[in-house]
């Protein structure tokens, strides 16, 4: 036997103390994530905790905390709650129930039942399932990681290290001579883990019933947030892009290479509502150099990709996907200059679109685009989004946006 | 016996277990509770003003003095631009009225346009545009930027008389008018970004040294009596 496995005796609580350990960071971490998302409550920013440290002071930019936070996944029964209930609120519960059991198997050490060692191992494995899933999703699908979440995840996994480490402790040893045998573990119902199964799910329940009760009615704001002064006209040029299923008029005023344009882009994507958007596309790149709104470029680079997305004609949608999918890429190459920019395009597009993008006609129609949301006097921000004429609330277009369309349009959600 | 009398009583465990989970779960319902209620507060009663962010507007360049958005206001509001189905253009007589300003400093008013706009040229005693006028307007149509109105300021030479000169300047303006339609064909509001003015030879006449501006006629001779056969474009980056 090695050392190790030897403190996993009969006796040893060991195992316990880590799953210990697990559910109080697990708590910590749960508890930072979900508390940054209930602020949000409120329609403001928030700065966000983003740190493997418990207790680091939250960030203003916290990009792949914000990006899991604005995500598709971050929730659930987003149409009926603005928000949603995030699932962090499940981890809270879980955990409190791992901790309260933790200290009973730690208490308890060689009197802890079998049956309980091995309930315990057979729940403690469930957060480390969801985790993995969840680390699915940040890679596969968001292609970023939040260390909040990533601080849940080996939370998790110490938990279903201690629950699993339990087993052990139930293997007979071999007796020595002259020792007495260890006493058996007491036995116990079956009805005890239906019983713990049932306060297992109760606890996982119950924050997310305590959130649903007290969360605030955001009806009477969604339609606070202004509306264009004239609907689109020919002499805008803007990008009509008409998905066979399309059953509703929608303005996207966009940039190319800002990074939260990208992530509305994916939630409508993932969430299957650009399927069913009509879209007027108004391009309206942050970069000076084509957009006189500003006096500095924040997206230095982007007048170019945007007439790069104008000269894509049909395939306009296809090249403004790629610009988001390389987008970290097309940012470093428009700080370096407008000739590495135009040489991505070639290299992906050919010298037919760069020729297109260098044309006056190009940049004249990018500019009616900018005029376009001059005469609506709308905000020098992006992304915007307008049902018809009627602007939705920036953050009617992050955590709340399936709430905000199942009030404003329902006919786009699937 | 001696270790199990060390021991904790049975009952310890399971109480202390359940207690700490219903402790546990206290303070998450209590922290989730008041997080919740918090956020609802603030959304109904905010604490403060949400930052302004900017609007989106037309171009606002450093030369859009007082003076010049004075002048500039009277031409939209005096010639009709502002106005739909209203007199277009000014006469130089207007300009006169409305401008209460002495020729020098009329002129000077557009001297932060010089490289902004054009001087279209005609022939002696001719109103028509040829192909290194259409260039020259096409160029400054589509060099549009961030501005909302284009202005045309149509002039004659003192060749001949005052009344056809201010007949030849108003003809000089509707040719680039027309012009600016077809280059407009798509936009139903053309009318109300172009201003014209035609000053005939009475207002405002250039003197030698504005050959030095862009003009339509680069390679021709340029002096007091061309610089005067033209039409002068530019887009105006101000807001009223």
């Amino acid at each position: 036997m090695t050392p190790s496995l030897s403190m996993l005796g009969p006796k040893s609580r060991v195992f316990a103390i880590i799953a210990l350990v697990g559910t109080i960071l697990g708590l910590i971490f749960s508890a930072v994530s979900t508390l940054d998302y209930a602020a949000h409550l409120d329609r403001n920013l928030h700065d966000v905790h983003c740190s493997f440290i418990p207790g680091a002071p939250a960030e203003a930019e916290a990009e792949g905390c914000r990006a899991a936070m604005y995500s598709a996944y971050s929730a659930v029964l987003k149409e009926a709650h603005w928000g949603g209930l995030p699932v962090t609120l499940f981890a809270l519960g879980a955990f409190a129930f791992f901790a309260g059991f933790s200290v009973y198997l730690a208490v308890a050490g060689p009197r802890a039942s079998a049956v309980a060692v091995g309930f315990f191992a057979a729940v403690a494995t469930t957060p480390s399932l969801v985790s993995l899933y969840m680390l699915f999703i940040s890679l596969v699908r968001l292609g970023v990681v939040c260390e909040t979440c990533i601080g849940i995840y080996i939370s998790s996994a110490l938990v279903s290290l201690g629950g699993l480490m339990g087993l052990l402790t139930l293997r007979k040893p071999r007796p020595s001579p002259g020792q007495e045998p260890p006493p058996a573990r007491p036995r116990m119902s079956l009805l005890f883990p239906v019983a713990w199964a049932a306060a297992l799910g109760f606890s996982t329940l119950l924050p997310s019933a305590v959130y649903a009760t007290q969360a605030p009615d955001h009806r009477p704001y969604l339609n606070q947030c202004g509306a264009l002064k004239r609907p689109p006209a020919e002499k805008d040029q803007l990008l009509s892009v008409t998905p066979p299923h399309a059953v509703k008029t929608a303005i996207l005023i966009q940039d190319p290479l800002c990074a939260t344009c990208k992530a509305l882009h994916q939630r409508l994507v993932t969430e299957h509502i650009l399927d069913r958007l009509s879209l007027e596309l108004v391009m309206f790149p942050l970069d000076n150099s084509c957009n006189w709104m500003l006096d500095r470029p924040l997206h230095p680079g982007a007048c170019m990709v945007s007439k790069a997305v104008l000269c894509g004609h049909e395939r306009a949608l296809q090249v403004l996907e790629w610009a988001y999918d390389e987008q970290d890429y097309l940012t470093r190459a428009g700080k370096r200059n407008e000739a590495t920019v135009r040489a991505v395009l070639q290299q992906r597009w050919g010298s037919q679109m760069v020729a297109c993008v260098d044309s006056k006609e190009t940049a004249e129609r990018l500019n009616r685009h900018l005029h376009f949301a001059a005469e609506n006097g709308i905000a020098v921000s992006t992304p915007q989004v307008f049902l018809g004429t009627q602007r939705l609330c920036d953050e009617d277009t992050d955590i709340g946006l399936k709430y905000t369309l199942k009030q404003l349009a329902p006919e786009v959600l699937p | 016996m001696t270790s199990e009398r060390n021991q904790a009583p049975n009952w310890m465990a399971p109480v202390l277990g359940v207690a700490t989970a219903l402790l546990v779960l206290a303070v998450v319902l209590l922290s989730v509770r008041g997080a919740v209620s918090s956020a609802a507060e603030r959304l109904v009663h905010p604490k403060a003003e949400r930052p302004q962010v900017a609007v989106a507007a037309d171009a606002e360049e450093a030369y859009c003095t007082p003076r010049f958005k004075e002048v500039l206001e009277r031409v939209l509001h005096s010639c009709g631009l502002t106005e739909q189905g209203g007199r277009r253009g000014c006469r130089p007589a207007d300009v006169k009225t409305f401008a209460s300003i002495s020729d020098e400093d009329f002129n000077a008013l557009f001297a932060p346009l010089k490289s902004r706009g054009g001087v279209i040229m005609f022939d002696v005693g001719k109103d028509e545009l040829d192909e290194g006028a259409k260039k020259l307007l096409r160029d400054r149509w589509m060099d549009r930027k961030g501005a909302r109105y284009f202005f045309v300021v149509a002039r004659a030479s003192k060749t001949g008389t005052s009344a056809s000169n201010r007949a030849l300047s108003h003809r000089r303006a509707n040719s680039v008018m027309y012009f600016i339609k077809e280059l407009a064909s798509d936009d139903p509001e053309v009318d109300k970004k172009v201003g014209l003015l035609w000053l005939g030879e009475e207002f405002a006449q250039f003197s030698k040294e504005y050959c030095s501006w862009t003009n339509s006629r680069p390679d021709k001779k340029c002096d007091e009596d061309a610089i005067n056969r033209t039409a002068f474009v530019s887009w105006v980056d101000c807001r009223l």
